[in-house]
């Protein structure tokens, strides 16, 4: 059993691996595109709660909307994971 | 002699610098026919042949998510450009190489521009471009738009691809044997339409259908072929 | 048939592939990539201006700071053009024996294009900053920074950047949401982005704030911007609340920040001037036109008009026109000048400055100053020289705006609203303005 969070939940400077997206079809799309799929590692650069929230994702820095980070659920235990 | 080249890439990763750079400044600006999206056209003569560039929305992919993907998208498999020019932000290569693996998908021409390779360097990544190419199978042009490093080899590439024209083998992805089986399975019943054939690269329209892209379905439902790959996919979930 | 393949397969072939393709970029690119950094100075940058206490603030300074480089700069170059103009009226004036060719070249042409090409500095400088401001990358953290409020308001945190840019022109503005995926969001973005005070109006706010607020001038134009935002926001939220079709939640905000990168000369320069161009073309063609339209009106009946020495504008077929439809605004203090002016804005906005230049020209005999002119004409107090800014801002849309908005919304429906609920709520504003400061004892 693995434990899953929203990535909304995390805070700043927390690294975390993405293992599901629980949205609607359109929504999943682009964050698979955009690189959050089942493995990626993610790392939160700023959290400014309830606002959105800056992440560094595959290189590259996405900007999520709260609603957005709350559908990306991710596993804390990144060593797990190396 | 004239040949068309498209260019694409991300957002941001300096493909209007390029354009520009290649079409010295002067592009005409309209539509695409019955859409809202701008539509970019330039040219360039180099050696001798003249080349018409035209400018492809900016995407991340190539999905039927948005106008521009389908734009974009539909421009390389309907035109058949004689190459793509894949402009790749080398400070942001792991996501930018998602549309390269696309684009190879659409069986497309592909030389890849690594601009802002400048920024790359100065943030301490060092890129193996001839690796790069060979494990790709695809030409690829460090380029630094903003001081137009590169550019005079990236159209040396572009002559070099619309001549040479695939020779290489490229990179194939893929999708695990159950799914690599099925798409093989859904091809063979694409080939028996051979219109569609001619006109869409098959393996591309089988990994479509198996995305259930809404645009592919709605070319497959006027196909043929469209119920045998229906009792594929039955078989598949039974 | 579509559906019924999509049911069979639902989403999951879709997701694994995405995976497949970063698994094989994964091994390629260790292959390939070496000496990636976690942090960046970009990321540092970022530290600072995405700030949750500093953000806003460091962003409505950095607005600030645009507007008064700006109008700053700018001026030294208004002030040639300006000269320019003057001189080539009063030559030609002198040079030509012919009355009526005369007046065409200096008071029409001469006094009425250059009235309106004096304001070409500020909106160059004014599209520099814009273009400095996106090529550095900080328009998407202002973008991020909105959010938060944005979704508050219902509206989507992507369109912030439309709407920043519809104060250089509402043209891109409105072009610039294409980015936003959820066409509600969109439309509604389309629908109040010509609230955002477009450059083209700010000839208007220059002209009448120099004429009648004095050392409010500067204030006076900024209020309008404000003003602007605000009913942009009030807008917004009404619709969403009151028209079935915007209700529901703006669609997921997903966007990329790109690093933060010193905008080079040169890219910026062909932003500004791509921009800046198109100005210039309307310039050329429809406010040109627009402008020997109006010199046309007002100069002819020539004899009814051109009596002996003087100069008797109110025989003029524009005077006719104006009285005509002068009633509509008198309960706002406009005089059918003013009615005139804004009828002509409808063309482009730049006009209603043309219109006045072209009309005191006329009757001073000469180019003249505009602002000094409409000063002592008098035709605006403080009150409803505020008035009048605030129907330009809010009015309607100029011609080329409504066609790029029935292009992006491909909707008669929409358009048209846009320029009804526009229309309405412009004199609404306008009356509110001089009624309630009729009721605080300005008059």
């Amino acid at each position: 059993m693995m434990s899953k969070m929203p990535l909304a939940m995390l805070s700043e400077n927390e690294e975390a691996i993405v293992v599901e997206i629980r949205g609607g079809r359109g929504l999943v799309r682009r964050l698979s595109e955009m690189g959050f799929t089942y493995g990626a590692k993610v790392r939160i650069l700023h959290s400014s709660s309830p606002g959105p929230v800056l992440v560094s994702i595959r290189g590259s820095r996405i900007a999520l909307g709260r609603g957005a980070a709350m559908k990306i659920l991710v596993n804390l235990e990144v060593e797990k994971w190396q | 002699m004239a040949i068309r080249v498209a260019v694409i890439g991300n957002p941001n990763v300096g493909k209007t610098l390029i354009f520009n750079n290649l079409t010295g400044g002067k592009a005409h600006v309209g539509n695409w026919p019955g859409k809202t999206v701008e539509k970019k056209e330039g040219k360039c003569v180099h050696k001798g042949v003249e080349m018409k560039i035209i400018d492809l929305p900016g995407t991340y992919s190539l999905t039927a998510n948005s106008i521009d993907e389908l734009v974009a998208r539909n421009y390389i498999v309907e035109e058949k450009p004689d190459v793509v020019i894949d402009i790749v932000d080398s400070s942001n290569l792991e996501r930018n190489l998602y549309l390269t693996l696309q684009l190879l998908e659409l069986e497309a021409n592909i030389v890849i521009a690594l601009n802002k390779f400048d920024i790359a360097r100065d943030l301490g990544y060092e890129i193996d471009v001839n690796e790069l190419s060979k494990l790709l199978g695809i030409p690829v042009v460090p380029t630094v738009a903003t001081t137009k490093e590169g550019m005079e080899e990236l159209r040396d590439a572009v002559l070099k691809a619309a001549r040479e024209k695939r020779k290489k083998r490229k990179i194939e992805v893929s999708y695990g044997k159950k799914f690599d089986e099925l798409i093989l399975k859904i091809q063979r019943a694409i080939e028996n339409d051979e219109e569609l054939s001619k006109k869409y690269p098959t393996r591309w329209l089988a990994i479509k259908v198996l995305e259930a892209d809404e645009e592919v379905l709605k070319i497959i439902d006027r196909s043929p072929c469209k119920h045998e790959i229906v009792n594929q996919l039955l078989e598949m979930k039974g | 048939m579509s559906k019924k393949i999509r049911e069979i397969l639902g989403e999951d072939a879709e997701v694994a592939f995405a995976e497949r393709r970063y698994a094989v970029i994964s091994e390629i690119l260790p292959k390939v990539l070496k000496g990636a950094k976690p942090l960046t100075r970009s990321d540092m940058l970022d530290k600072a201006l995405l700030n949750k206490y500093l953000g806003i603030p460091i962003f409505l300074a950095l607005w600030w700071a645009l507007f008064r480089f700006t109008f700053d700069v700018s001026t030294p170059f208004s002030d040639l053009i300006d000269m320019f103009f003057s001189w080539l009226g009063e030559t030609t004036s002198g040079a030509i024996a012919n009355e009526q060719i005369a007046s065409f070249l200096s008071d029409g042409i001469f006094g009425g294009l250059g009235g309106v090409l004096v304001f070409l500095p500020p909106i160059f400088f004014l599209f520099l900053g814009l273009a400095i401001l996106e090529d550095s990358g900080y328009l998407a953290r202002a973008a991020f920074v909105a959010d938060r409020i944005m979704y508050k308001l219902g509206l989507h945190g992507k369109s912030f950047i439309p709407m920043l840019i519809g104060f250089g022109c509402n043209i891109p503005g409105i072009m610039a949401t294409r980015t936003i995926d959820r066409e509600e969001d969109r439309i509604l973005t389309i629908l109040v982005n010509p609230l955002m005070s477009c450059s083209a109006r700010l000839p208007v706010y220059i002209l009448v704030s120099g004429a009648v607020l004095g050392g409010y001038a500067a204030a006076g134009v900024y209020s309008m911007y404000i003003l602007g935002i605000a009913l942009a926001v009030l807008m917004a939220l009404l619709f969403r609340r009151v028209i079935p079709y915007f209700k529901g939640k703006p669609s997921p905000f997903i966007l990329e920040l790109p690093m933060y990168a010193k905008p080079t000369l040169r890219n910026t320069l062909i932003h500004m001037w791509e921009r800046g161009v198109l100005f210039l073309k309307k310039a050329g063609t429809i406010i040109f036109l627009g402008i020997i339209v109006v010199w046309l009106l007002s100069s002819y009946p020539w004899n009814a008009v051109h009596v002996e020495d003087k100069f008797l504008l109110e025989n003029s077929y524009l005077a006719m026109f104006g009285k005509t439809i002068e009633p509509i605004f008198r309960p706002l203090g406009f005089n059918w000048m003013g009615a005139v002016a804004l009828f002509f804005g409808f063309i482009a906005k730049e006009i209603v400055v043309g219109t006045f230049a072209t009309l005191f020209g006329l009757q001073a005999e000469g180019p003249e100053e505009v602002i000094p002119a409409l000063k002592s004409s008098g035709i605006f107090t403080p009150l409803t020289g505020l008035a009048f800014m605030a129907f330009t801002l809010i009015y309607l849309p100029c011609i080329a705006t409504i066609g790029v908005i029935y292009r992006e919304t491909n909707s008669w429906k929409w358009t048209l609203f846009t320029v009804i609920y526009e229309l309405i709520l412009a004199y609404v504003v306008a009356m509110a303005i001089v009624w309630i400061g009729g009721l605080l004892g300005y008059a």
